[in-house]
Protein backbone atom coordinates (compact mmCIF):
# COMPACT_ATOMS: atom_id res chain seq x y z
CA UNK A 1 0.00 0.00 0.00
CA UNK A 2 2.83 2.37 0.67
CA UNK A 3 4.51 1.77 -2.37
CA UNK A 4 1.06 2.79 -4.04
CA UNK A 5 1.30 6.27 -2.33
CA UNK A 6 5.18 6.77 -2.82
CA UNK A 7 4.16 6.16 -6.25
CA UNK A 8 1.35 8.15 -6.66
CA UNK A 9 3.31 10.73 -4.64
CA UNK A 10 6.35 10.86 -7.39
CA UNK A 11 3.84 10.82 -10.30
CA UNK A 12 1.94 13.74 -9.18
CA UNK A 13 5.36 15.44 -9.23
CA UNK A 14 6.16 14.23 -12.48
CA UNK A 15 3.45 14.66 -14.52
CA UNK A 16 3.41 18.83 -13.01
CA UNK A 17 6.92 18.72 -13.96
CA UNK A 18 5.81 18.11 -17.42
CA UNK A 19 3.03 20.53 -17.94
CA UNK A 20 5.59 22.86 -16.60
CA UNK A 21 7.41 21.94 -18.98
CA UNK A 22 5.17 21.63 -21.80
CA UNK A 23 4.42 25.41 -21.15
CA UNK A 24 1.32 27.47 -20.26
CA UNK A 25 -0.08 27.34 -23.49
CA UNK A 26 -0.72 23.59 -22.64
CA UNK A 27 -3.30 24.45 -20.16
CA UNK A 28 -5.21 27.07 -22.24
CA UNK A 29 -5.80 25.11 -25.80
CA UNK A 30 -4.99 22.31 -26.73
CA UNK A 31 -3.99 21.37 -30.31
CA UNK A 32 -3.99 17.82 -32.13
CA UNK A 33 -0.43 16.73 -30.58
CA UNK A 34 -0.77 18.14 -27.34
CA UNK A 35 -4.36 16.72 -26.78
CA UNK A 36 -2.55 13.16 -27.75
CA UNK A 37 0.06 13.81 -25.60
CA UNK A 38 -2.46 14.88 -22.41
CA UNK A 39 -4.46 11.97 -22.94
CA UNK A 40 -2.12 9.41 -23.18
CA UNK A 41 -0.21 10.78 -19.93
CA UNK A 42 -3.02 10.37 -18.15
CA UNK A 43 -3.43 6.65 -19.27
CA UNK A 44 0.27 5.85 -18.36
CA UNK A 45 0.04 7.37 -15.08
CA UNK A 46 -2.63 5.01 -13.84
CA UNK A 47 -0.53 2.04 -15.04
CA UNK A 48 2.17 1.79 -12.59
CA UNK A 49 0.03 3.24 -9.39
CA UNK A 50 -2.63 0.32 -10.05
CA UNK A 51 0.07 -2.13 -10.86
CA UNK A 52 2.62 -2.12 -7.82
CA UNK A 53 4.21 -5.44 -10.27
CA UNK A 54 5.04 -3.22 -12.79
CA UNK A 55 7.99 -1.22 -12.57
CA UNK A 56 7.34 2.33 -12.04
CA UNK A 57 9.84 3.39 -14.58
CA UNK A 58 7.77 1.98 -17.44
CA UNK A 59 5.47 4.91 -16.50
CA UNK A 60 7.95 7.60 -16.41
CA UNK A 61 10.21 6.88 -19.41
CA UNK A 62 6.99 7.36 -21.47
CA UNK A 63 5.85 10.28 -20.19
CA UNK A 64 8.99 12.00 -19.84
CA UNK A 65 9.18 10.61 -24.13
CA UNK A 66 6.04 12.33 -24.66
CA UNK A 67 6.31 15.16 -23.16
CA UNK A 68 9.50 15.97 -24.14
CA UNK A 69 9.12 14.80 -27.95
CA UNK A 70 5.91 17.50 -27.52
CA UNK A 71 8.59 20.13 -26.45
CA UNK A 72 10.96 19.61 -29.07
CA UNK A 73 8.78 19.08 -31.73
CA UNK A 74 7.08 22.53 -30.69
CA UNK A 75 10.23 23.93 -31.37
CA UNK A 76 11.09 22.43 -34.73
CA UNK A 77 7.35 23.67 -35.32
CA UNK A 78 8.66 27.25 -34.75
CA UNK A 79 11.27 26.78 -37.31
CA UNK A 80 9.83 25.14 -40.16
CA UNK A 81 6.14 26.24 -41.45
CA UNK A 82 6.07 22.92 -43.59
CA UNK A 83 6.16 20.68 -40.12
CA UNK A 84 4.42 22.96 -38.28
CA UNK A 85 1.16 22.05 -40.83
CA UNK A 86 1.91 18.96 -41.26
CA UNK A 87 1.56 18.44 -37.12
CA UNK A 88 -1.15 20.91 -36.75
CA UNK A 89 -2.55 21.72 -39.71
CA UNK A 90 -3.85 25.39 -41.03
CA UNK A 91 -7.06 27.61 -39.89
CA UNK A 92 -9.72 27.47 -42.43
CA UNK A 93 -12.35 29.97 -43.42
CA UNK A 94 -15.24 28.81 -43.44
CA UNK A 95 -17.20 32.55 -44.16
CA UNK A 96 -16.04 34.93 -46.25
CA UNK A 97 -17.70 38.26 -47.16
CA UNK A 98 -20.48 37.17 -45.43
CA UNK A 99 -20.94 34.14 -47.59
CA UNK A 100 -20.64 30.33 -45.90
CA UNK A 101 -18.44 28.61 -47.64
CA UNK A 102 -20.05 25.15 -47.32
CA UNK A 103 -17.28 22.86 -49.42
CA UNK A 104 -14.96 24.27 -46.85
CA UNK A 105 -17.66 23.35 -43.79
CA UNK A 106 -18.11 19.78 -45.33
CA UNK A 107 -14.19 18.76 -45.96
CA UNK A 108 -14.34 20.39 -42.27
CA UNK A 109 -17.32 17.56 -41.19
CA UNK A 110 -18.60 20.92 -39.22
CA UNK A 111 -22.59 21.11 -39.25
CA UNK A 112 -24.87 24.33 -39.11
CA UNK A 113 -25.34 23.24 -35.62
CA UNK A 114 -21.48 23.47 -34.84
CA UNK A 115 -21.27 27.02 -36.50
CA UNK A 116 -24.54 27.96 -34.91
CA UNK A 117 -23.10 26.80 -31.19
CA UNK A 118 -20.30 28.38 -31.70
CA UNK A 119 -21.73 31.92 -32.64
CA UNK A 120 -23.78 31.96 -29.48
CA UNK A 121 -20.90 31.29 -27.83
CA UNK A 122 -19.49 34.59 -28.84
CA UNK A 123 -22.89 35.90 -28.30
CA UNK A 124 -23.78 36.48 -31.91
CA UNK A 125 -27.27 35.16 -32.62
CA UNK A 126 -27.50 36.23 -36.52
CA UNK A 127 -25.67 34.42 -38.57
CA UNK A 128 -26.50 37.95 -41.32
CA UNK A 129 -23.83 39.68 -39.09
CA UNK A 130 -21.34 37.97 -39.89
CA UNK A 131 -18.44 38.86 -42.69
CA UNK A 132 -15.95 36.70 -42.03
CA UNK A 133 -15.02 33.02 -39.75
CA UNK A 134 -12.35 31.09 -39.65
CA UNK A 135 -11.80 27.46 -37.68
CA UNK A 136 -8.24 27.86 -35.79
CA UNK A 137 -6.24 24.80 -35.86
CA UNK A 138 -7.36 24.01 -32.20
CA UNK A 139 -10.97 23.66 -33.41
CA UNK A 140 -12.20 27.39 -32.25
CA UNK A 141 -14.61 29.37 -34.74
CA UNK A 142 -13.56 33.08 -34.23
CA UNK A 143 -16.11 35.56 -35.73
CA UNK A 144 -15.49 38.65 -37.75
CA UNK A 145 -18.98 40.54 -37.43
CA UNK A 146 -19.62 43.46 -40.23
CA UNK A 147 -18.92 47.04 -40.12
CA UNK A 148 -22.57 48.27 -38.79
CA UNK A 149 -22.46 45.26 -35.98
CA UNK A 150 -19.46 45.53 -34.55
CA UNK A 151 -19.14 47.52 -30.97
CA UNK A 152 -18.03 51.24 -30.87
CA UNK A 153 -14.57 51.57 -29.58
CA UNK A 154 -13.00 54.80 -27.81
CA UNK A 155 -11.50 56.16 -30.70
CA UNK A 156 -14.75 55.76 -33.12
CA UNK A 157 -16.04 58.38 -30.45
CA UNK A 158 -13.06 60.29 -30.07
CA UNK A 159 -13.00 59.88 -26.43
CA UNK A 160 -10.13 60.41 -24.23
CA UNK A 161 -8.08 58.49 -21.48
CA UNK A 162 -4.80 56.65 -21.62
CA UNK A 163 -4.46 52.79 -21.57
CA UNK A 164 -2.61 51.71 -18.34
CA UNK A 165 -2.07 48.41 -17.11
CA UNK A 166 -4.83 47.04 -14.31
CA UNK A 167 -4.13 47.58 -10.21
CA UNK A 168 -1.49 44.95 -8.76
CA UNK A 169 -3.10 42.75 -5.84
CA UNK A 170 0.09 43.75 -3.82
CA UNK A 171 -1.32 42.37 -0.51
CA UNK A 172 -3.01 38.53 0.12
CA UNK A 173 -4.19 37.03 3.15
CA UNK A 174 -1.90 39.27 4.88
CA UNK A 175 1.45 38.45 2.66
CA UNK A 176 2.91 41.12 0.29
CA UNK A 177 3.87 40.20 -3.11
CA UNK A 178 7.38 42.45 -3.37
CA UNK A 179 7.08 40.91 -6.63
CA UNK A 180 4.02 42.83 -7.81
CA UNK A 181 5.20 45.72 -5.73
CA UNK A 182 8.38 46.02 -7.97
CA UNK A 183 6.78 45.54 -10.91
CA UNK A 184 4.55 48.77 -9.94
CA UNK A 185 7.15 50.78 -9.32
CA UNK A 186 6.35 52.04 -6.30
CA UNK A 187 8.88 50.15 -3.24
CA UNK A 188 8.22 48.88 -0.09
CA UNK A 189 9.03 52.32 1.44
CA UNK A 190 5.55 53.51 -0.25
CA UNK A 191 3.90 50.43 0.69
CA UNK A 192 4.97 50.76 4.75
CA UNK A 193 3.72 54.87 4.16
CA UNK A 194 0.36 53.46 3.23
CA UNK A 195 0.11 51.15 5.70
CA UNK A 196 1.19 53.98 8.57
CA UNK A 197 -0.81 56.53 7.07
CA UNK A 198 -4.08 54.34 7.47
CA UNK A 199 -3.45 52.71 10.50
CA UNK A 200 -3.13 49.41 9.81
CA UNK A 201 -1.00 46.67 9.75
CA UNK A 202 -0.09 43.85 6.70
CA UNK A 203 -1.03 40.60 8.32
CA UNK A 204 -4.34 42.49 8.74
CA UNK A 205 -5.29 42.77 5.42
CA UNK A 206 -7.52 40.55 3.38
CA UNK A 207 -6.16 42.21 -0.03
CA UNK A 208 -4.68 45.21 -1.43
CA UNK A 209 -4.52 46.36 -5.03
CA UNK A 210 -2.63 49.42 -6.02
CA UNK A 211 -1.21 50.79 -9.63
CA UNK A 212 1.61 52.53 -10.95
CA UNK A 213 -0.17 56.35 -9.99
CA UNK A 214 -0.14 55.35 -6.33
CA UNK A 215 -3.87 54.45 -6.39
CA UNK A 216 -4.41 52.07 -3.96
CA UNK A 217 -7.83 49.94 -2.23
CA UNK A 218 -7.83 47.89 1.26
CA UNK A 219 -10.17 45.19 1.95
CA UNK A 220 -9.15 45.04 5.65
CA UNK A 221 -9.63 41.04 7.06
CA UNK A 222 -12.69 40.13 8.81
CA UNK A 223 -10.64 37.34 10.91
CA UNK A 224 -8.52 40.47 12.11
CA UNK A 225 -7.92 40.51 15.87
CA UNK B 1 14.61 27.59 -26.13
CA UNK B 2 15.34 27.11 -22.72
CA UNK B 3 12.48 23.94 -22.18
CA UNK B 4 13.68 23.05 -25.55
CA UNK B 5 17.23 22.05 -24.43
CA UNK B 6 16.29 20.37 -21.45
CA UNK B 7 13.38 18.49 -23.27
CA UNK B 8 16.25 17.51 -25.54
CA UNK B 9 18.43 16.42 -23.22
CA UNK B 10 15.58 14.42 -21.39
CA UNK B 11 14.99 12.49 -24.46
CA UNK B 12 19.13 11.74 -24.83
CA UNK B 13 19.78 10.70 -21.83
CA UNK B 14 17.11 8.89 -21.91
CA UNK B 15 17.73 6.70 -24.92
CA UNK B 16 21.25 5.83 -23.81
CA UNK B 17 19.92 4.66 -20.24
CA UNK B 18 17.53 2.65 -22.04
CA UNK B 19 19.86 1.02 -24.69
CA UNK B 20 22.35 0.79 -21.82
CA UNK B 21 20.17 -1.39 -19.68
CA UNK B 22 19.52 -3.16 -22.59
CA UNK B 23 23.37 -3.96 -23.11
CA UNK B 24 23.63 -4.56 -19.19
CA UNK B 25 20.70 -6.64 -19.18
CA UNK B 26 22.00 -8.86 -21.79
CA UNK B 27 25.19 -9.11 -20.88
CA UNK B 28 24.41 -10.35 -17.17
CA UNK B 29 21.95 -12.92 -18.60
CA UNK B 30 24.51 -14.45 -21.09
CA UNK B 31 26.83 -14.77 -17.95
CA UNK B 32 23.92 -16.40 -15.98
CA UNK B 33 23.01 -18.59 -18.53
CA UNK B 34 26.87 -19.87 -18.71
CA UNK B 35 27.19 -20.36 -15.05
CA UNK B 36 23.70 -22.31 -15.17
CA UNK B 37 25.87 -24.41 -17.51
CA UNK B 38 29.10 -25.14 -15.77
CA UNK B 39 26.51 -26.24 -13.21
CA UNK B 40 24.89 -28.64 -15.44
CA UNK B 41 28.28 -29.82 -16.73
CA UNK B 42 30.10 -30.03 -13.18
CA UNK B 43 26.85 -32.43 -12.11
CA UNK B 44 27.24 -34.41 -15.38
CA UNK B 45 31.06 -35.39 -14.40
CA UNK B 46 30.20 -36.11 -10.91
CA UNK B 47 31.64 -32.81 -9.36
CA UNK B 48 28.88 -31.91 -6.97
CA UNK B 49 31.43 -29.48 -4.75
CA UNK B 50 32.16 -27.70 -8.03
CA UNK B 51 28.08 -27.50 -9.01
CA UNK B 52 27.25 -26.41 -5.38
CA UNK B 53 30.08 -23.62 -5.55
CA UNK B 54 28.95 -22.91 -8.99
CA UNK B 55 25.25 -22.68 -7.66
CA UNK B 56 26.20 -20.60 -4.68
CA UNK B 57 27.58 -17.80 -6.85
CA UNK B 58 25.08 -17.88 -9.44
CA UNK B 59 22.63 -17.36 -6.62
CA UNK B 60 24.61 -14.14 -5.43
CA UNK B 61 25.56 -12.84 -8.38
CA UNK B 62 21.85 -12.93 -9.27
CA UNK B 63 21.16 -11.41 -5.85
CA UNK B 64 23.16 -8.34 -6.58
CA UNK B 65 21.51 -8.00 -10.45
CA UNK B 66 17.72 -8.40 -8.82
CA UNK B 67 17.29 -4.24 -7.62
CA UNK B 68 18.07 -3.79 -11.54
CA UNK B 69 16.16 -6.21 -12.75
CA UNK B 70 12.70 -5.06 -11.14
CA UNK B 71 13.62 -1.26 -12.07
CA UNK B 72 13.34 -2.75 -15.52
CA UNK B 73 11.61 -5.11 -16.26
CA UNK B 74 8.13 -7.13 -14.47
CA UNK B 75 8.13 -8.28 -11.12
CA UNK B 76 7.02 -11.60 -11.26
CA UNK B 77 9.53 -12.76 -13.91
CA UNK B 78 12.13 -11.69 -11.67
CA UNK B 79 10.73 -13.62 -8.76
CA UNK B 80 10.01 -16.41 -10.64
CA UNK B 81 13.57 -16.55 -11.69
CA UNK B 82 14.84 -16.18 -7.95
CA UNK B 83 13.12 -18.87 -6.81
CA UNK B 84 14.31 -21.24 -9.67
CA UNK B 85 18.04 -20.08 -8.96
CA UNK B 86 17.62 -21.19 -5.36
CA UNK B 87 15.90 -24.60 -6.51
CA UNK B 88 18.90 -25.18 -8.64
CA UNK B 89 21.17 -24.44 -5.59
CA UNK B 90 19.26 -26.65 -3.17
CA UNK B 91 19.28 -29.81 -5.90
CA UNK B 92 22.94 -29.24 -5.99
CA UNK B 93 23.86 -29.51 -2.69
CA UNK B 94 21.37 -32.77 -2.71
CA UNK B 95 22.68 -33.86 -5.30
CA UNK B 96 19.95 -34.19 -6.99
CA UNK B 97 18.81 -35.24 -10.75
CA UNK B 98 16.34 -33.28 -10.32
CA UNK B 99 18.79 -30.14 -10.67
CA UNK B 100 18.56 -30.61 -14.52
CA UNK B 101 14.84 -29.40 -14.71
CA UNK B 102 15.57 -26.40 -12.72
CA UNK B 103 18.54 -25.57 -14.64
CA UNK B 104 16.20 -25.76 -18.27
CA UNK B 105 13.85 -23.83 -16.48
CA UNK B 106 16.14 -21.06 -15.28
CA UNK B 107 17.50 -21.12 -18.25
CA UNK B 108 13.73 -20.39 -20.46
CA UNK B 109 13.24 -17.75 -17.43
CA UNK B 110 16.28 -15.66 -17.95
CA UNK B 111 16.51 -15.91 -21.68
CA UNK B 112 12.46 -14.75 -21.68
CA UNK B 113 13.97 -11.76 -19.10
CA UNK B 114 16.54 -10.94 -21.60
CA UNK B 115 14.07 -11.12 -24.89
CA UNK B 116 11.19 -8.91 -23.03
CA UNK B 117 14.00 -6.40 -22.67
CA UNK B 118 15.22 -6.59 -26.63
CA UNK B 119 13.59 -3.97 -28.88
CA UNK B 120 12.49 -6.56 -31.80
CA UNK B 121 10.25 -5.34 -34.32
CA UNK B 122 7.54 -8.10 -32.96
CA UNK B 123 7.85 -6.72 -29.90
CA UNK B 124 7.49 -3.06 -30.95
CA UNK B 125 4.28 -4.14 -32.71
Amino acid sequence: MAIVLIRAVILYILITFSLRLMGKRQLGELQPSELVVTILISNIAAIPVEDSSIPMIMGIVPILTLVCLDVVMSGVMLKSTKIRKLMIGSPRVIISEGKILQNEMKRLRYSVDDLTEAMRNQQIFDITQIQYAIVETNGKINFLLKNDYQPAEKQDVNAGGSTENPPSVIIRDGIRDSEQLRLIELGEGWLTKILRENNISEKDIFLMTADKNGNYEIIESEMKK
Amino acid sequence: MKRIVISAVILVVMSVGCFYSVSVSCDFTDKLIEQIHEIEDSFEKNDIEAANNAAKRLNEEWGEFVDFAILINDLGLAVDITSSLAEIQSFAEDANDEIYASCDRAEAQIDLFRDMQMPTLWKIL
